[in-house]
């Protein structure tokens, strides 16, 4: 993907790198950080975890960011969150570049054409994501997260990529539309091949740049969305942690037990912010008169 | 692209400002209690006549202001100021007369017979009368009255022709003097004095009609009055001093003001500045910084347990319908790990009846923790379970219901932990609290789930009655979640009704409740109340065993040297 000019220009970038850094360290934490942690996620310590007013302990040796209001230990739960969050961000932006590149080659690729004098493939394809677009994506997809009567992370990550795909449908359209006029495509089509073969051989590689830009983008996106459906209580039901469930457990503690709302707070904050500067890198490694 | 994506270079030092904010700004917030703000004439226990006393709410006031409805307990505490019952319930859950003089008790107990004061004038301005008391009990049962308490007044002779609207007027209430009422029961009840007590029967003003009215300005005989334009539903009720009220003297406020809708940490922050005088809805991290703070410590009033919380076990669906399991659960639940979820407000609960009214006998057979009971009981019920290799147990997921607010979100979780360590694995299913009700209230609905009640009257039958007896269950909003049914319990409740000695009735509730520790429909887990503070120039106000809010004896004695200190030496 990246040719070696573009990592020069990534590697140049301090956005880029530090973005990379904190998504690494993010990863790292959450597939290390279960298997070091001294309690599981959902096991309560009374023992340990009650401090000596009966409120949750703070951050300890045995305790690294401080004990949850059930006496759990927030790191170990911060940790599982983190993975969860992570999967089903990357899940839901995968289903969601999926259906976004599909949908918007297409209609790139046939725009101004009708077929049988009639059918306006980029116009209807178009109509559609306009009409979702009025839809609040949140709203979506809580109202979505709420007829479910039980979800769990693949009913998340499903529900988050089928609605949150239209913005890259619409970047790469227009990006299509470049490149359906270059010399080659045009050659291609002249030659007879079929449109799919077109679109996947020819377009397709050369949207991939701005495809992936986007999905990176769109992690970070993905990552609040699961962080606000949990919060507003039509995530994963508890006990499974997510950082916007601990979040939402810990908010009337946030004067008397700081930890339990700073810690998933400043995961979520690091998680987008990651993800925002590892696409602005790689925006300005792969497109940089863009940049 | 440039419409997805933000410059980096510009959103990172935000990014970073918001995280320092994010960790320095509740730091920054814990700078401690503010000290409480002294009366004017501090030490002087002379009542003061005058002044507002002002309160809040989270909620607003979902059951309005009508005594004859069903009503949630905010709303409660504002009907028990507006008006006044024949009997009430005095500091230790006593009746004593009120608008009634004094009562008798004829027929066997079959008739209830008041005798009225004299002279007490209502919001109004007009006399109470019998006639007014038929009136508003008659206009209470109609069945025209919304979601009304009549359930509790079918023993009232009549009433079933009245309430199929076969009969113009309830046949059991008869007037017998401008000043005599009586109430006829078709068999006797000893708990009826305790009925006459509630909101429900309490007498209107002429202009509450005999019908139910949601246009209706709330009118009634209590010591405080609305007035019109006094209500903006959803923002603020002030009711004001009624002068004709007939205790001499009483109330000492001019006015009792609530402003609706405000958040708990709102209303700590109005209070540390002296905008509230008693803070009610104090989240439990403020409410053990108060009450952890000598200053303030011994300003703050432990409310009564007038609410009781359980884990309903439905005994018609597997594996509650077999004892032993239910056995099991209530052995395996630890009781003091829920209380550390609110310690200030939570208190372990063995037994179906609040602190208020429990048996306190130490040799009383109740629910405890008994971890190697609880496996013994699974061994029993046919499902061992080995904790030292996780094996055994009741083979599925049990799906417990729950909705996502308060309590209810984190005791599931330590139910959770503590039934897996017997082989019961639940499977925790959240839903909306309407979805909750109907599902928990339906045979089918829920195999297990968190039963609350709140006592309506300070008498065992208020909680037997309506959770555990056969006739609570219904096939659509059934009261006993539980569908719990023993012939012999029913017995001994309709048998306590009947009796009116006490010593008898209490031998009588005392086996009823010993069935259901034993038999346990519900595990029993906690009692809650609440824990309100006080500034120390707010006089008189104590915790009721009954009313969720009682501060008709309330004097303030707020001086302006109180409110300089609190705004920081000039009033903003």
């Amino acid at each position: 993907m990246l040719d070696t000019r573009a990592r020069a220009r990534f590697t140049r970038n301090r956005s880029g790198v530090a973005g990379t850094v904190i998504v690494a360290a993010l990863v790292v934490f959450a597939l290390v950080g279960p298997l070091i942690a001294s309690h599981g996620p959902l096991e309560s310590d009374f023992l340990h975890g009650v401090a000596s007013d009966d409120m949750p302990v703070g951050p300890s040796a045995l305790f690294p960011f401080g004990a949850d209001r059930i006496f759990r230990d927030v790191f170990a739960r911060l940790a599982v969150a983190g993975r969860l969050s992570l999967l089903i961000a990357v899940s839901a932006t995968l289903i969601a570049s999926t259906i976004g590149a599909v949908v918007g080659i297409v209609a790139g690729y046939y725009e101004g054409k009708r077929f049988a004098r009639i059918i306006d493939v980029d116009g209807i394809l178009m109509r559609c994501v306009d009409v979702m677009l009025a839809f609040p994506f949140l709203l979506l997809v809580m109202a979505i997260g709420a007829a479910l009567e039980r979800t769990s992370a693949v009913t998340i990550f499903v529900i988050l990529g089928v609605t949150g795909w239209l913005s890259i449908a619409r970047v790469l359209r227009a990006k299509t539309m470049q490149v359906r006029s270059l010399e080659y495509v045009v050659a291609s089509r002249a030659l007879g091949q079929p449109a799919a073969w077109v679109m996947l051989k020819h377009v397709l590689p050369n949207v991939a740049g701005p495809l992936v830009v986007s999905a990176t983008v769109l992690v970070a996106q993905m990552i609040v969305a699961d962080s606000v459906l949990s919060y507003l209580g039509v995530g994963i039901s508890p006990p499974t942690p997510t950082w916007g469930r601990m979040l939402f457990e810990g908010q009337d503690y946030l004067v008397t037990s700081p930890w339990l709302v700073v810690a998933p707070g400043l995961a979520i904050l690091l998680a987008v912010w990651g993800f925002n500067m590892l696409g602005e890198g790689l925006r300005d490694a792969l497109d940089p008169h863009e940049g | 692209m440039r419409s997805i994506l933000t410059r980096a270079d510009a959103v990172a030092p935000a990014l970073v400002v918001a995280a320092v904010a994010l960790l320095a700004a509740p730091l920054g917030c814990d700078k401690g209690l503010p000290s409480p703000i002294t009366g004017q004439h501090e030490g002087d226990p002379t009542p003061r006549q005058g002044g507002t006393l002002r309160l809040a709410s989270f909620a607003d006031l979902r059951g309005g202001l009508d005594p004859a409805v069903d009503l949630d307990g905010l709303s409660l505490g504002a009907i028990h100021l507006m008006f006044a019952g024949l009997v009430d319930y005095d500091e230790h859950a006593r009746i004593v007369p009120d608008l009634a003089e004094h009562w008798d008790v004829d027929d066997g107990g079959r008739t209830y017979r008041f005798f009225l004061r004299t002279g007490v004038t209502m919001h109004d301005g007009s006399e109470l009368a019998a006639d007014d008391v038929k009136r508003s009990v008659e206009r209470a049962l109609h069945p025209s009255t919304p979601d009304s308490n009549a359930t509790y007044f079918t023993n009232l002779a009549g009433y079933e022709a009245y309430a199929a609207g076969k009969a113009g007027h309830l046949e059991g209430v008869t007037v017998e003097g401008r000043y005599v009422i009586a109430f006829h029961l078709t068999k006797p009840d000893a708990t009826f004095p305790y009925l006459v007590a509630l909101h429900t029967l309490r007498p209107t003003c002429k202009s509450a009609g005999d019908r139910y009215s949601d246009t209706w300005l709330p009118c009634g005989a209590g010591p405080f009055k609305l007035l019109d334009g006094g209500w903006q539903r959803g923002t603020r009720l002030r009711l004001v001093r009624h002068e004709g009220y007939f205790r001499p003297g009483l109330p000492h406020l001019d006015a009792v003001e609530w402003t609706f809708n405000m958040k708990a940490l709102a209303q700590r922050v109005r209070f540390e500045n002296g905008e509230l005088d008693i803070a009610r809805e104090l989240t439990q991290a403020d409410t053990s910084r108060f009450a952890a703070d000598p200053r303030w410590a011994e300003l703050g009033v432990v409310e009564f347990d007038a609410r009781i919380y359980g884990e309903s076990m439905n005994t018609r669906m597997a594996p509650f319908d077999n004892v032993e399991i239910r056995r099991a659960v209530a052995a395996a639940i630890d009781r003091d790990h829920y209380v550390l979820l609110q310690p200030t407000r939570m208190s372990a609960l063995y037994q179906a009846l609040p602190r208020t009214i429990a048996d306190v006998d130490p040799s009383f057979p109740a629910q405890r923790y008994d971890y190697a009971a609880a496996l013994e009981h699974m061994r029993k019920a046919g499902y061992p379970y080995d904790p030292t290799t996780d094996t055994g147990g009741w083979p599925q997921p049990i799906d417990y219901l729950m909705y996502d607010q308060g309590i209810p979100a984190l005791s599931s979780q330590l139910l959770q932990q503590d039934l897996a360590k017997i082989g019961l694995r639940l499977r925790l299913k959240m839903v909306s609290w309407a979805a909750f009700l109907a599902l928990q209230e339906r045979p089918d609905g829920a195999a297990m789930s968190q039963g609350n009640w709140m006592m309506d009257y300070p008498d065992p039958s208020t909680i037997f009655d309506k959770l555990f007896t056969t006739d609570a269950i219904a096939p659509d909003g059934s009261s006993n979640t539980a569908f719990y049914s023993n012939p012999r319990f029913d017995d001994l409740i309709a048998q306590a009704h009947l009796e009116m000695d006490p010593s008898v009735r209490r031998t009588l509730y005392r086996e009823a409740n010993a069935i259901l520790c034993d038999e346990a429909p519900w595990a029993f887990t906690f009692g809650y109340h609440l824990f309100d503070v006080r500034q120390p120039y707010v006089h008189g106000f104590v915790a009721h065993p009954v009313w969720p809010l009682d501060v008709s004896g309330v004097w303030v004695d707020r001086g302006d040297a109180g409110w300089k200190d609190a705004l920081g030496g000039g009033l903003r």
